[in-house]
């Protein structure tokens, strides 16, 4: 680092940092690292795949459940609406009973 | 430091080729679990932190820019899990030490030391010392004065890691490194003369 000159206790706290760097040194893995680590990728695979199973599982229940209770809703509105047997030109007729005939005969006279 | 595998296995290992992956991680965990060891300083916990370390990699290699940067990506992951690692540990520490009482703590360690041999006892004591050294400072600070004084990483490659302007981190490590001195100063350098005069005798 570029550092201001070292004094004496500056030196001895290097010494003991190389010191502790001799202490360590980088360690062999053992036999089970590898089996270990692709254990713990597995895990680690097949608890994301259980959550976003869980989550589709819980997406599905929710849409079917909304469906049901759409239809339960709906449905009974729907039996409750009025039933039309006659046909357009029949209800505008019985809306307007001979209104634009009386009109055209005004403007006759 | 230098590139252990070519960008070429790098690039396969992100595409999700499981045999270059396992060549990326024979190449490079003999120097992880070095830097973990040193960072944590619990040989015991050293693997399970290398492993926590590898397993991210995996997760994340496909956030990879670009094969160059995988060194600073690498060591960073590195420096989290460290990271984590020393948190959890401190949490700990504090909820046993307080279960215990201060005679208790001095017979237990006193019986772990009277099995070892001296050279056992000297790598625990230097072991003990830096951390109780580093201990004054944030696990963050530690990480850094470690990385850069005993991992020897250099403000170029400290600045990649933490994506962190130069001038930052040379405040950051200056500060630290001001505060593990006047512990030094205070308390090491007694402990560690004694320590020269113990293993000169």
């Amino acid at each position: 680092m570029d550092r201001m000159p070292a004094n004496g206790n500056d030196g001895k706290l290097d010494a003991l940092f190389a010191q502790y760097r001799a202490v360590f040194p980088d360690p062999e893995a053992s036999a089970n690292f590898m089996p270990g680590l692709w254990q713990r990728i597995e895990t680690r695979r097949s608890a994301n795949v259980n959550v976003f199973r869980r989550l589709a599982q819980v997406c599905v229940g929710a849409t079917v459940a909304l469906t049901i209770l759409m239809g339960m809703v709906l449905i009974p509105r729907f039996e409750k609406m009025p039933v039309y047997s006659a046909s357009y030109v029949d209800v505008l007729e019985n809306d307007h009973p001979n209104t634009y005939v009386d009109i055209f005969k005004g403007d006759i006279k | 430091m230098a590139m252990l595998v070519d960008f070429e296995i790098i690039e396969r290992a992100r595409s999700g080729d499981s045999a270059a992956f396992n060549q990326v991680v024979q190449a490079y965990r003999k120097r992880i679990l070095g830097t973990i060891a040193r960072l944590i300083g619990r040989p015991e916990d050293v693997e399970d932190v290398g492993q926590e370390v590898f397993l991210r990699l995996y997760d994340s290699l496909d956030q990879l820019r670009t094969a160059e940067v995988f060194e600073p990506w690498l060591y960073r992951l590195t420096v989290n899990a460290a990271y984590d690692y020393l948190r959890r540990q401190r949490r700990r520490q504090e909820s046993r030490m307080s279960d215990l009482t201060e005679q208790q703590v001095m017979l237990a360690d006193a019986a772990a030391g009277g099995k070892r041999d001296v050279e056992d006892q000297h790598r625990t004591r230097v072991r003990e010392l830096v951390q109780s050294l580093l201990g004054r400072v944030s696990e963050e600070d530690r990480i850094l004065l470690m990385l850069k004084e005993v991992e020897g990483l250099s403000l170029k490659e400290l600045e990649k890691i933490y994506r962190v302007n130069e001038n930052a981190l040379k405040v950051r490590l200056f500060r630290a490194r001001q505060r593990v001195l006047k512990a030094f100063e205070a308390e090491g350098l007694d402990r560690a003369s004694l320590e020269r005069e113990g293993s000169g005798s």
